[in-house]
């Protein structure tokens, strides 16, 4: 009997600390104008286009490469997804406070869960968060970080100098990692810090991660 | 996915297909080609573009069913048929691995047609209408709803020089389509199987 209440135990214990709220990394305030300016380096402002090779792998194992374009207007976003060969996937349009347009979709990436998984992908990486609250400072390794609590819930803290170019992590509101983006190769086109290769991390339901390479920017305003 | 599969299968053949000896009009003999090697340069343009999307690379086709298609730039990637076996390369971290994720049966029942275009059977496409709207242009529409959805027609172009193509472009629907230009093109050449089988 002592193996099965051992491994009772375990699972117990397991269980419980997954409902156990994590804890942010601690975060020493600064009144810094400069962290402000830098976080917002991160997010291309006005109208850009990209265009990223897309490695991406689900936990399963499944996964591919296709050729990702994303178009930003302000707030709204067109992206379209498409293969190596140049046939068309996805293409969707989203605009603040309408629902997703999604305007081709091909099996089997005509899910709504999809859709609404890639724009909030998207927005993470190209989007400032929207905040009710926003802190300045640094986390115990002296890395900047400016923290935005939004209305959700959710936080978000992005790192604008981490590694030599920027990193954004999300929680949900129970604190617990929700995405993870790295941003390498960093190079400043206009006020924005444009990296050549992106790797996000989502922690949904099921792990996976989208390696993106930089094809092509393009910021028409400039 | 084996849908997206099928769809990718042909999307990849469909040039070969044209390329290896079906380009002929009504009333012309075929011309049955042994070989064929090429470069392409594939425009991608889509409503959202402000401009199109260009991918370059080379294919190889030897009769009856060897097929080496590479792309070289944005991302480098390689299909290979040969001997009814068919394997996908990507690269990966700087590397061309082997994409063991594809599904391959789609492909190898697309290779199955590429031998009526061989024999210049042009007009007995299971999957397309055939119509010839000007003397140097094919118009193929698909027959399968499913994939009119898809792929609204494909046009292509005849090269002055009997049997070769200029141009395939791919349209899928308003605004968005993809064409590819052939250039270098080598006729009938004697190709080793290594090519269809090695990176």
């Amino acid at each position: 009997m002592k193996p099965i209440f051992l491994a009772i135990l375990v699972l117990s214990l397991a269980a419980c600390a997954a409902q156990q709220p994590m804890r942010l990394p601690e975060l020493t305030a600064r009144e810094d104008v400069q962290s402000d300016t830098a976080c917002e380096s991160v997010f291309p402002r006005g109208h850009w286009q990209f265009v990223h090779a897309i490695e991406f792998s689900m936990q399963d194992g499944s996964g591919g490469t296709v050729l990702g374009v994303t178009s930003l207007a302000g707030d709204e976003i067109t992206c379209a997804l498409m293969t190596v060969e140049g046939f068309t996937l996805f293409e969707a349009v989203s605009r603040p406070g309408e629902p997703l347009e999604v305007r081709r979709a091909v099996p089997p990436f005509d899910k709504p869960a999809f859709a609404e998984g890639l724009l909030d992908d998207v927005r993470a990486i190209f989007l400032p968060p929207a905040a009710k609250n926003i802190q300045y400072g640094q986390l115990g390794d002296k890395a900047l970080v400016c923290r935005y609590a939004g209305a959700d819930g959710r936080i978000t803290d992005i790192l604008p100098t981490a590694d030599g170019c920027w990193q954004i992590k999300i929680y949900t509101p129970e604190l617990r990692m929700n995405r993870a983006i790295v941003a390498q190769s960093c190079k400043k086109m206009g006020n924005s810090l444009i990296p050549e290769h992106l790797e996000l991390t989502g922690f949904r339901n099921s792990g996976y991660t989208l390696k993106m390479t930089l094809v092509q920017a393009e910021n028409p305003n400039r | 996915m084996k849908f997206f599969f099928s769809l990718l299968a042909f999307f990849v053949c469909m040039p070969l297909q044209v390329m290896a000896g079906a380009a002929e009009l009504p009333g012309q003999a075929p011309v049955r080609l042994r070989s064929v090697q090429a470069d392409f340069v594939q425009e991608k343009q889509l409503k959202i573009l402000t401009h199109p999307i260009i991918s370059t690379g080379t294919f190889a086709f030897q009769a009856p069913q060897s097929l080496r298609w590479e792309y070289r730039k944005p991302v480098p990637s390689l299909l290979l048929m040969h001997g009814g076996k068919v394997k996908k390369y990507v690269e990966r971290d700087g590397h061309m691995v082997e994409d063991t994720r594809m599904q391959l049966d789609a492909m190898q029942m697309v290779l199955s047609e590429i031998s009526n275009w061989l024999d210049g059977r042009f007009t007995d496409n299971t999957m397309f209408t055939v119509s010839f709207p000007q003397k140097q242009t094919i118009l193929l529409t698909p027959k399968d709803q499913g994939m009119a959805a898809m792929i609204s027609s494909i046009e292509l172009k005849l090269a002055d020089q009997k049997g070769l193509l200029d141009e395939v472009t791919i349209f899928e629907g308003p605004g968005s389509l993809t064409r590819l230009t052939f250039k270098n093109r080598r006729l009938n050449q004697e190709l080793p199987a290594s090519l269809f089988t090695g990176r």
